[in-house]
Formats: C-alpha cells, structure tokens, sequence
C-alpha cells in the first residue's frame, strides 16, 4: 500500500492568512508520515521555481497540481509533470483570471486552459467545503477520478456508497515554519509504481483505497505518532488520570467537527438547566407548532385588517348622509344634480374561488401518484381543455375588474371634486357587502380559536422508550403569554379579552411591541411533557437519560462523537438496554470513543477497538502511553511497541482485578442458588 | 368613434343609443361601458378646455373622464396584457398539449 498526500499549499494564495513556506517541514512531515507521493496544489498559482526545489529535495514522487476556485466549489487538478514548462504556462492563465478574492472559472474556462482534461488528474471537493455538486459536479464528472471529503466518517459514507465517487482524505496543509503537528489525514492507496496514470487507475477502483495501510477502513489514524481509532467504535480504557480525557480533548482538537459530551454534563443540577432543557425540547419541535398553528396564522392575516368598528362607523354614516341628502333635495344645485355627485362605487369582483378551480384541475392534471386511477375516468386532453377554458375566463374577470376598479377611482375623484364645489351633503358610501362578510368572518374567527384552546394531546414523538408530548390549551394568565413573547411588554389589557378571540386580537395589534407575523403563538398554550415508559412524566435522572439519547441521536451531524463515562451518571439498565444499544448503530456509520470503567458499556457494548490509556514512571519521568488493539487480540500494543496482555487490562479496568471479578462472580451464583 | 364632444359650451358623452348626453348626467355604468369601447375601439376625445366649457359641473366632470380615458387610451395595451398573464405559462402549455390529441 502507499500513501498519499495529493493536496498541499506551499504559497499563500489571494485569500488564504499569510505563511512562510519551509522546505525542512516539507522533508520532516514526508518522512514522519511516511508518504510516498505528494502533489503540490496552490490556490490558483503554480510557482515553478519553487516546485522544482522541492521535488529535489523530497526524494519522492511529487506531482505539480493547482486547487483552482471554480464557479461553485473548488478542484485539484494535477498534472504528471512530464512537460512542466507546458503545466506552468497553462497555470498562469488561471492566476490571471482570478486575481482576486471572489474571482472564479468556469468548467468551459478550465477546458479551454488545459486542454483535454484527461490526461490530469482531477479531484473535486466533494464531501468538503466549499464542495462542487448538482450541473458543475456533471460537467466535470468525464474527467473526474475521486471525491476530496474531509473526515474518515465521510470517506466510510462514500465508500460504502456504490452512487458516490471513490473518496479520498488529504492533509491540505500550509507547510510553513511555524508547523508543529504533523496532519493525519492521508491516503492509502493499492498502487505500484506512483505515476499519476497508475494513481487514476488505483482511484476508480474502491477496492484498492483505504484510510489505514494494514486494517482497510477498519482504522484510520488519528494522531500523527501513527495511533489509530477504528472507524466504528471505540472503549478508551485505564485508570484515573492515565490521561483518558487528555485523549479525548487531543482527538476533539485534531478532528475538529466531533460531538463530545463530557462527563456529567448531563446530569440536571438547578432550575436554570431545567429551564434550558424544557426550552431545548421545544425549540427541537418548533417547526410542528409552526405547522400545526399555520392554519390560524393564515386566518390572522385575512382578520387582522377586518375593523369592526370602523364598519360600523360607516353604516352610521352612510344612513346619516342619507337622510340628510333626502331633507335637502329641494336645494339641489348644478353640482350635486350631476348623476354622479351620488354614485356608489362598482362592488369589488373576486376570482379567488376561480383560481383555486384552475389550481384543483391543474393538481388533477399533473398528478403523477395516481395518474392511472384519474386517466381511467377522466381524459387528459379533455382536463386541458378545461383548464384553458377555466384560464380564459379567469382573464376576462380579471379584467372586468381591472376596469371596474378604473372606473371606481374615477367616480371617487368626480365626487370629491364636486363635493368641494357644493353645499349639499353627499351620501356617503358603504360597501354592504363587505360589511356583513366582516361580521361572518369574525364569527367564524372565534368559534376557531374557541375549538383551538380546548385541551388536547396534538404531537407525540417516540424516543427510545420516552414519549414526547404536546398539548394544547388555554392561556391561563397574561405571564404565560408573556412568556411565549419574549417581548418585554405586559399582556395583562389585552388579556382581560382572552374570552372573546376578536377583541383580544384588537387589544395585540393596537401594542406597537409585538410583531405582527407572530401574534399566532398567543392565543393558546402548546406545553410539552416529557413522559416515561409508564406515562409518567419524567423524574430528573429519567431527564438526563432522555437528554443523552438526544445527544447521541444529534451526533449524526459531526465527524465523530466522544462520550466521557457515560457511566458517572446512568444506572447500569439503563446503559445496557438503550446507551449500548444506540452507540452500536450509530458507530455504524460514524467513529465512536467511549471513555469508561463501567462492565456494562466497556464488556457488553461489543466495540470495535480497544484503547488502554497508562501511566508509568520511566528514568525518573512520566509516561503515557495508549495501547490499542482489536478485543480479540491477545496483547494490546503502543506506537512505540511495548504490548500488555489484553484480558489483564480488560480484568483490572471493569472489573477490579481477576480476583475481585472471581469473588463477586462466585457471589451472584451464591445468590442466584439461595433457597 | 367620438366618446367625448364639446358643444355649446357643454360636454357630452356618447351613451348607449349612440346619441350624446350632456355628462352631468353620467353614471358609472356608462363610465364602463366608455372604458369597454376605449379599449377595443379607436376612439376619439375632444380635449378638455376650461374656456370653452362654461357649465362648472360640467368642467369638473369631463375634465376627470376626459383625463383618465386619455391615460387609459395611451396604455391599452398594458392594461389588457396585465389580466391576461395571470396562469399564461400553464394556459400555453395545456393548450399545445390539448391540440396534439
């Protein structure tokens, strides 16, 4: 097997933060990590002086290659350097094209520059930021024979892929004087000679690419002294301060993206956490009470600008200037005798009953699900038809409409001209229509949200034996409705109407603090409870059980997931029966490390590596070391290759020593024979 | 065709019979109906011209028709083709599609 580095920088580019480039760093991390090929892949330059030197000096195969921003996302293109002069020439065209920050190619460019693709090696960033995907991914797909990811969890998730490229982890490390830690993501690949035809080959193959060099993707290392983990999941045993959680923090900070839940973190210790978990749980399921109250904010929106009282206002008026205008008919000049000083306006045509036709027939049209059921009733070109007719129609109302309303401002603008002029009084006009709509609208309003406040379990959501619920109900006082603001404002007016839903909304819009879009959370209580197998809701321990489930479930979203003694805070059930079971699939897809001295989870879990962390006393120093090896193994051993017996560890670790396990063993059969 | 005519110092409208009536005695349904034959038809207008129309109901009322029917000849067009987009894209697709059966 050889591995591999195929993305390094060795020139800061316009937008990276600025380096020294140091060729003794290149010559210490090429022999510490025993690389046998590298490429070097600027951002959009290529300095051939410089890369000349460099390949003399590595005694290795080193390839000329550039990462060039592409439109979306960026690519390594490396070229075998047989013909450098051509290589760097062509590599000057991109530095110009993008000269500077935001400035980027497109796949057409790249063609045009370095001719046929094929004769290159190209890798894109795949499961690494900024990624190349959707048309761009397409366009280069041809040439294309690796995907760049940047953890071992998304170069498992690719290799077990079949539909996702041949994944590959590279270091794209600077390589400066300042460098201390040495970078631990390469690649293994099945290679013979390393020329970049060969390499390609290798590539297309998944078979022949690995994270380690003996174990497949079994491990993969994780530190640069050569330790590794196993790409599922992993017990970091030993006793206290060996130096467990030193590991733990050292792997968090060399992976960078892990979900690490200390230990006791968990554990509930005042009414500020419990706060913060009861908000935790309903902030993860805001999106249901968002849906689930969508149908009442829609009703809000349509309600909210119906004003009762200003109706009411202009039926009082219409009827006053009425009467008014029926005393002074005598004394009529030449103003209000025109026919127009008393014109009542063209009543406002919907066509929203239409559109929600043409929106039906169209559903029924492009369903795809049932087409078979719909095309053995009804005949397709007949449904277009029909759409087009219902269309047409709907244009000639539209512009009806359209007309009516010019006409309306017409004779608004002729009546205030003609009022200005006159001394007789103009009979106000009043849409009747709209008055009485206004009237059923509201009532409807209020028998909905009077449905809405009556109590009722609206969510459940199962979690490994807990039950998540919601639950509908009455505000019981303005505190609570202030509470779900979060504005600081009182609620204590406008909740003395909580009865009558229409009046309460007046009394929310007329308090300029609250934002309109979310006056839907205030008119009923969505409570959460947390329950237990029992229906019960949970106690604090059955709390921090439920949030730890919740973590590990969470954990999905990072590179890898470290969990320091589980143990210190749940009981051994407990772990058994869900922790042990949960940490199983999800270092399926995911690596895993557990830290703990518990039996439970470190003998029964069925983990895929084994880590013993120790201390000992070495010439007068302190020594830790990690030894690590499969549970099966016999002997555990060290980078620097001392070994212990595995079972000795395992014995003194979980069970306190071979003989206390002897003697609490002898105890339970004693117990289990008792008559 | 001729919607608005000045005589004798009056305004007049063209009403359904294909007579003029002086526009004080407009209604808003005649108002539609002018709007309907501005936008098919090619109309005509005589401008508005305070001097010339002595009757002030009559100034107040045809210098307002006069001026929007005039606005609304300009943007016909614009008018028609705004009602008209509503659903097109769907209107032109289902169409094609119905005429291949």
């Amino acid at each position: 097997m050889k591995k591999i580095d195929l993305h390094i920088h060795t020139v800061p580019g316009i937008s990276d933060s600025d380096f020294v480039f140091c060729l003794d760093a290149f010559k210490r991390y090429v022999s510490e990590a025993r690389l046998d090929a590298v490429a070097v892949t600027n951002h959009n330059i290529f300095d051939g002086a410089q890369f000349r030197t460099i390949k003399e000096t590595l005694g290795i195969p080193v390839f000329p290659g550039m990462e060039v921003d592409l439109e979306r996302g960026h690519l390594l293109i490396i070229s075998d350097g047989l013909k450098l002069e051509d290589f760097d020439s062509r590599a000057k065209l991109v530095s110009q094209k993008i000269a500077k920050i935001g400035d980027t190619i497109s796949v057409e460019d790249l063609k045009k520059i370095f001719g046929d693709l094929k004769s290159y090696l190209i890798i894109p960033h795949y499961d690494k930021e900024p990624s190349i995907t959707g048309q761009t991914i397409a366009k280069i797909n041809p040439y294309v024979s690796a995907g760049e990811v940047d953890s071992a969890k998304k170069f498992i998730r690719a290799i077990k892929d079949n539909a996702k490229l041949t994944p590959v982890l590279f270091s794209d490390i600077r390589i400066s004087n300042d460098l201390v830690d040495l970078p631990t993501r390469q690649t293994f690949i099945d290679c013979g000679d390393l020329t970049i035809d060969a390499i390609k080959s290798c590539l297309r193959d998944k078979a022949k690419v690995s994270l380690s060099e003996k174990d497949g993707n079994r491990l993969w290392q994780i530190f640069p002294d050569g330790q590794k983990l196993s790409t599922g999941l992993n017990i970091l045993l030993g006793e206290r301060s060996t130096g467990k959680t030193y590991t733990l923090n050292k792997i968090s900070n060399t992976v960078g993206n892990v979900k690490y839940i200390k230990q006791f973190s968990l554990v509930q210790q005042d009414e500020d956490a419990e706060r913060e978990f009861k908000d935790d749980v309903q902030r993860k399921r805001s999106n249901f009470v968002d849906e689930y109250l969508s149908g009442l904010k829609n009703i809000l929106d349509s309600i909210m600008p119906v004003d009762l009282a200003a109706n009411d206002r202009q039926v009082e008026e219409y009827l006053v200037t009425l009467l008014k205008s029926a005393e002074d008919a005598d004394r009529r000049d030449a103003f209000s005798k025109t026919a127009l000083f008393d014109e009542v306006e063209f009543p406002a045509g919907q066509t929203h009953t239409l559109c929600e036709l043409i929106g039906s027939v169209r559903q029924v049209i492009e369903n795809i699900e049932y087409k078979e059921i719909i095309e053995k009733h009804l005949v397709p070109e007949s449904l277009k038809r029909l759409i087009c007719e219902l269309i047409e129609l709907l244009w000639d109302k539209a512009l009806e409409n359209k007309k009516k309303k010019f006409v309306n401002e017409l004779v608004k603008d002729i009546k205030r001209h003609l009022n200005l002029r006159t001394s007789a009084v103009q009979v106000k006009d009043v849409d009747l229509y709209k008055v009485s709509m206004d009237i059923k609208r509201v009532e409807r309003f209020t028998e909905i949200v009077n449905f809405l406040k009556r109590e009722a379990v609206v969510f459940e959501e199962n979690i490994q034996g807990f039950r998540v619920e919601a639950k509908k109900e009455p505000f019981a006082g303005p505190g609570e409705v202030k509470e779900v603001s979060h504005v600081r404002t009182a609620f204590s007016d406008a909740f003395k109407k909580y009865e009558d839903p229409y009046k309460y909304l007046r009394a929310l819009l007329s308090n300029e603090s609250l934002t309109r879009s979310e006056l839907y959370k205030f008119f009923v209580k969505i409570g959460y409870r947390i329950l237990n197998k029992d229906g019960f809701e949970v106690s604090g321990g059955e709390r921090s059980e439920f949030r730890l489930l919740q973590e590990i479930m969470d954990a999905q979203n990072y590179d890898v997931l470290l969990i320091d003694e589980p143990e210190s805070s749940f009981d051994n059930l407990f772990l058994k029966s869900d922790v042990n079971q949960i940490l199983k699939e999800i270092s399926e897809s995911m690596p895993v490390v557990v830290v703990t001295h518990n039996s439970t989870v470190g003998a029964s879990v069925g983990a895929n590596y084994l880590l013993f962390a120790s201390k000992n006393q070495q010439d007068g120093k302190v020594v830790y070391r990690i030894f690590s090896g499969y549970p099966t193994d016999k002997n555990l051993f060290s980078v620097d290759g001392k070994s212990i017996s595995s079972h000795g560890i395992v014995m003194d670790s979980l069970e306190a020593g071979v003989d206390a396990y002897d003697s609490r063993r002898q105890g339970y059969e004693a117990i289990k024979h008792y008559k | 065709m001729k919607l608005l005519s000045i005589t004798n110092n009056l305004g007049f409208y063209l009403c359904e019979t294909g007579q003029y009536k002086p526009v004080d005695k407009i209604t808003k349904e005649d108002l539609l109906r002018l709007v309907n034959l501005t936008l098919r038809e090619d109309i005509e207008l005589d401008a508005y011209d305070e001097n010339v129309i002595k009757n002030q109901a009559h100034q107040i009322v045809y210098k307002s028709v006069f001026e929007k029917l005039r606005g609304l000849k300009d943007r016909k067009k614009e008018f028609v083709d705004e009602s008209e987009r509503l659903y097109l894209k769907e209107y032109e697709k289902y169409r094609e599609d119905s005429k291949k059966a």
